[in-house]
């Protein structure tokens, strides 16, 4: 949306982040948005008491796929830096808790052992995510 | 059951690896993907009415049915949802969407296959 002459500083600064490799990357996200929100809306529905905190999480993974998913697609830029952001930070804090505190993680999360359940592409995934919203920063007037 | 399943997995190793073809050439996704797309779709669709029949005859899946139906119904989505995204891309990334999308539902597929226990 900045003008086209203002974004030749850097290859790809100030594309919409949803072309190009963003495409792909969205593309991953929607299957973890689907996959998260799949796994939240089942555990909840059948059994939510056995693990509140671990379904919580749950819940906010799958929201936080969501909305990465839907503001990359759309060039949303802010929000698709507080989700993917929401998103480092859980998988790291979750992560570390699943393997610190099992018991209080019964069951998995998308998040559980740092992804390792998904390949660690949840891991992998946010640094992507913050690398390509950088690299599609629009450029400042003067930077 | 089993069979089958390996056929359908075997389709989207297929699409995925036309796309990857696709991914190392630089090159879009062509409509006639779309189409080995829509093969596949027909194929999920079959399986998730001979499952609805198996089910209705008292063979549904052994546990977890809730589990079970929501893997069947969400991997018909996948696809669509994917061959609309891509297409409207006409780079090379249109082709890794479509990698994603044909791994996503050969993965879908093993899952299905472990939660009707091998039925």
């Amino acid at each position: 949306m900045t003008g086209a002459s203002a974004a030749r500083s850097a290859p790809g600064a100030g594309r919409p982040t949803g072309t190009g490799p963003g495409r792909a990357l969205v593309a991953v996200y929607g299957v973890f948005a689907l996959a998260a929100t799949a796994r939240a809306a089942f555990q909840i529905a059948t059994e939510l008491d056995r693990a509140p905190l671990a379904y919580a999480l749950s819940a906010l993974a799958a929201v936080v796929y969501v909305v990465a998913t839907v503001a990359l697609a759309t060039d949303r830029r802010r929000a698709a830096l507080v989700a993917v952001g929401v998103e480092l930070v859980g998988v790291l804090v979750v992560g570390a808790l699943s393997l610190a505190a099992p018991q209080d993680f019964p069951d998995e999360t998308v998040w559980s052992g740092f992804g390792a359940g998904y390949g660690y592409v949840p891991l992998v995934l946010p640094v992507l995510g913050l690398l390509w919203l950088r690299r599609t920063r629009p450029a400042r007037p003067g930077a | 059951m089993t069979a089958a399943t390996l056929l359908v997995v075997l389709a989207c190793l297929a699409l995925a690896g036309w796309a990857a073809l696709f991914v190392a050439r630089d090159r879009a996704v062509v409509l006639r993907q779309l189409v080995g797309g829509g093969v596949v779709e027909g194929l999920l669709v079959l399986q998730a009415l001979v499952l609805a029949v198996l089910a209705v005859r008292g063979d549904g899946p052994v546990a977890a049915p809730w589990e079970a139906w929501g893997y069947v119904l969400t991997q018909l989505l996948v696809l669509p949802v994917a061959a609309a995204w891509a297409f409207a891309e006409r780079t090379r990334w249109s082709s890794v969407v479509l990698l994603v999308a044909a791994l996503t539902v050969a993965f879908l597929q093993y899952r299905v296959l472990v939660l009707w226990g091998g039925a």
